[in-house]
């Protein structure tokens, strides 16, 4: 990979970059994809209605789908590079969701009140970091069984906690109702920026009262905004942990996966590669629990430490294929269409809505077996997107086991899916400057 | 180059290395002997893999003698002992080629940077290439491992092992299972590498013991029973009596059966291969 000796062109950018987004193909297409999406909604909702609105997830959903879609990497960073399963990631998210609440509102030791968002974040995936480096101390000792269930019951004992700890909502209130971020009335408003700090011009406040605008853009709404944030943060972390895979570092961890014995007997002191990923592994699941309380402003211990948090990560890297690492973010997507495809009226619209607008009453209101179809729906279908997803589970399991981007990768040969449509529109081209081989990577 | 001392390993009632005292030099050195005979576990104990019950390991660095007994199999590999195994344990689903560089990555100080990306770093390819080479991989470089077949694998097997340009090469039956027409390509790939470096080979097939080795060790129940040239060997009446020749017709079936029934492991697919 050479795009630093690309020297020659001219324009208003420096030609590695368009050496680069030429290489990345695929993913510079998808990043645009994804940036126009909420546009993209809005037209064609107000064009095909309730068809659009049926298929495709909504913003809201989407912003969702950022956050633990990064989670959901962060997971299959450990667990599908290392062979290692982070039965307990959802420690590392919880701790950067509380983190960013609880700094926030001045709880923390050292952390004044009112500490920037961004800061806030960055040092919450810090103790996550340190976190990661005890439970790895732990549980790295042990074979791969021992490091799932340690992990596992790490996590549980923080859930236990934060279910019980009177000192997470210093006021009269509940801990396992959550904690939001400027709810003891002495400290200021939530008003988390994301950007690159001390730069006024890059930063926007995200949340549903956040800006309108972005980049001086006004696109007249606090979540688009904060979805075009979110995901810049979690294109960044993508692009981050792409490039450790990609590196010899990576490599290391593809081999403990592989064999871990033979790694050893190589010369690899495996213990440290181990501890190195999991720590990487746990900044970036910190830092996808921040940006969720970023938009949500509050977390509670079912939406954070609880284990199915990381089973839904599990999940989502399955479908999207372990191993893979933009692979479980699309999992992701595909497990939160699925369940808001079969949600009820309301949240998202989907099955129900359509079939009632587009099927005759009287379809919907015949009688088989003692139930109307429509009754029959909602017992069965709607609400109940979890159940399918389960199923659809259960089928990738048993006949997709390498997920939908590993069998996307085995059907374009050993070079990876990125090489193969650069390669293939390099050649359809006419090469400018007769660089022809195609170097980049996907994951 | 590595030498041990009243090396001794027990497991519960067995002892499967025996007060060994022993010193590889440069000759190419076999070591021979029945199923359950402890050549492999003599090796585990060289690389580290197993601790010692008693006795130590010792490898000469710059000149002098530096025990390395206990020591773990990355820090005895670092050190410069690298070995094959007798059971293909290779990366599978990564290339041949991958198999190789990875091995190289772990000599120096390359492995840690996690921020650079692996195509900058051409030393290590350069050196798999060179080493696929020599093994006869170089056709087979973008392979994954696992569709390679036997005699290929048993080839990658020594290829990184060979990786990071080690003193000593620990070979532990890189002929096992490999059919008669691949038998002279790894045979051919023994004599090469040991021209560099110190062999020390575990090997059933006594045609290519007699042809390769400079030097023969016996072992028998873990211990040494005889270490001398190949051609005194095959007249020594203690290893005629334990394991070449001078049985009654069944005797070594019988002897093998008893092993592999009080072992109920150690056997390997190619079944000895005794001449
Ligand atoms: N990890 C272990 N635990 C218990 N016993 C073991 C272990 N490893 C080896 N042994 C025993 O030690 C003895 C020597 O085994 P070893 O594998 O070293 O023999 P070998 O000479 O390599 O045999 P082969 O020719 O079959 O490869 C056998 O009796 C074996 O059952
Ligand atoms: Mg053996």
């Amino acid at each position: 990979m050479s795009v630093e000796t690309q020297q020659t062109g001219g324009g208003r950018f420096p030609s590695w970059i368009g050496q680069y987004l030429r290489d990345h193909l695929l993913l510079a297409v998808i990043v645009v994809l994804f940036a126009v999406y909420p546009f993209l909604y809005d037209f064609l909702t107000g064009q095909f209605g309730l068809t659009a609105q049926m298929i495709l997830p909504r913003t809201r959903t989407m912003l969702t789908i950022l956050a633990l879609g990064l989670f959901a990497m962060s997971f299959d960073f450990i667990s599908g590079y290392t062979g290692y399963l982070s039965f307990g990631h959802a420690a590392f998210f919880g701790i950067g969701a509380y983190f960013v609440v609880l700094g926030h509102n001045g709880q923390l030791p050292v952390v004044p009140a009112e500490t920037s968002f961004m800061l806030l974040l960055l040092i919450g995936a810090l103790v996550a970091v340190i976190a990661a480096f005890l439970i790895g101390l732990i549980s790295f000792r042990l074979s791969g069984v021992y490091f799932a269930m340690i992990t596992l019951g790490i996590a549980e004992m923080m859930y236990v906690a934060s279910n019980n700890w009177g000192f997470l909502t210093p006021g009269t209130s509940d801990p396992t109702e959550g904690v939001a971020a400027g709810s003891p009335t002495d400290v200021g408003f939530f008003e988390p920026m994301v950007g690159v700090p001390f730069v006024e011009a890059l930063q926007v406040e995200i949340g549903p009262f956040g800006d309108e605008s972005i980049l001086g853009i006004s696109v007249g709404d606090p979540q688009i905004v904060s979805y075009l944030a979110i995901g810049a943060v979690v294109l960044l972390c993508y692009l981050m942990m792409k490039r450790i895979i990609h590196s010899p570092f990576g490599r290391v961890m593809i081999a403990i996966r592989e064999n871990e014995e033979r790694a050893k007997a190589i010369g690899y002191n495996v213990f440290y590669y181990k501890m190195g990923a999991f720590m990487i592994s746990a900044f970036f699941g910190a830092v996808a629990g921040a940006l969720f309380v970023g938009y949500e402003g509050a977390i509670d211990p079912t939406n954070s430490f609880f284990f199915l948090v990381t089973g839904f990560a599990l999940v989502a890297a399955i479908i999207g294929g372990l191993g893979t690492l933009a692979g479980p973010f699309f999992g992701y997507i595909f497990l939160e269409g699925v369940e808001e495809f079969l949600s009820r009226e309301g949240s998202g619209g989907g099955l129900q809505p359509f079939l009632e607008q587009n099927l005759p009453g009287a379809i919907l209101d015949t009688d088989i077996a003692g139930l109307t179809i429509n009754e029959a729906l909602s017992a069965f279908m709607t609400g109940h997107g979890d159940f399918y997803a389960g199923i659809i589970f259960i089928i990738f399991v048993l006949y997709v086991p390498i997920g939908m981007l590993g069998t996307l990768r085995n059907r374009y040969g050993t070079d990876s899916l990125a090489k193969y449509v650069s390669a293939g529109v390099e050649k359809r081209l006419p090469s400018s400057d007769g660089e022809t081989a195609a170097t980049g990577d996907d994951d | 180059m590595l030498r041990t001392n009243r090396l001794t390993k027990r497991f519960g009632g067995i002892t499967a290395t025996d007060e060994v005292t022993f010193e590889l030099g440069d000759k190419l050195t076999s070591i021979i002997g029945p199923n359950g005979a402890g050549k492999t576990t003599f090796f585990n104990l060289l690389t580290g893999a197993l601790t010692p019950t008693e006795g130590t390991v010792e490898l000469k660095k710059d000149g002098g003698w530096v025990d390395i007994t206990g020591m773990d199999t990355h820090e005895t590999a670092q050190m410069g002992i690298h070995r094959s195994y007798q059971i293909t344990n290779v990366f599978p689903t990564t290339s041949v080629l991958e198999n190789v560089r990875v091995a190289a990555q772990a000599h120096g100080s390359n492995s840690v940077r996690f921020w650079r990306n692996v195509n900058n770093f051409d030393e290590h390819y350069e050196e798999a290439y060179g080493i696929l080479d020599r093994v006869g991989l170089a056709d087979k470089a973008e392979v994954p491992a696992e569709n390679l077949s036997h005699g290929e694998k048993r080839q990658l097997e020594v290829g990184i092992a060979l990786a990071g340009d080690p003193d000593v090469l620990l070979l532990d039956e890189p002929n096992a299972g490999v059919s008669s027409e691949d038998i002279d390509a790894v045979k051919a790939i023994i004599e090469d590498v040991a021209t560099d470096h110190a062999v020390l080979l575990v090997e059933h097939n006594m045609d290519i013991v007699m042809d390769v080795s400079e030097r023969i060790v016996v072992l028998n129940q873990g211990a040494v029973i005889a270490d001398d040239k190949p051609e005194n060997i095959q007249g020594d009446p203690d290893v005629q009596e334990a394991y070449l020749g001078g049985y009654e017709a069944g005797d070594l079936e019988a002897r093998r059966q008893d092993t592999a029934a009080s072992q109920g492991s150690g056997t390997e697919p190619d079944g000895g291969g005794l001449a």
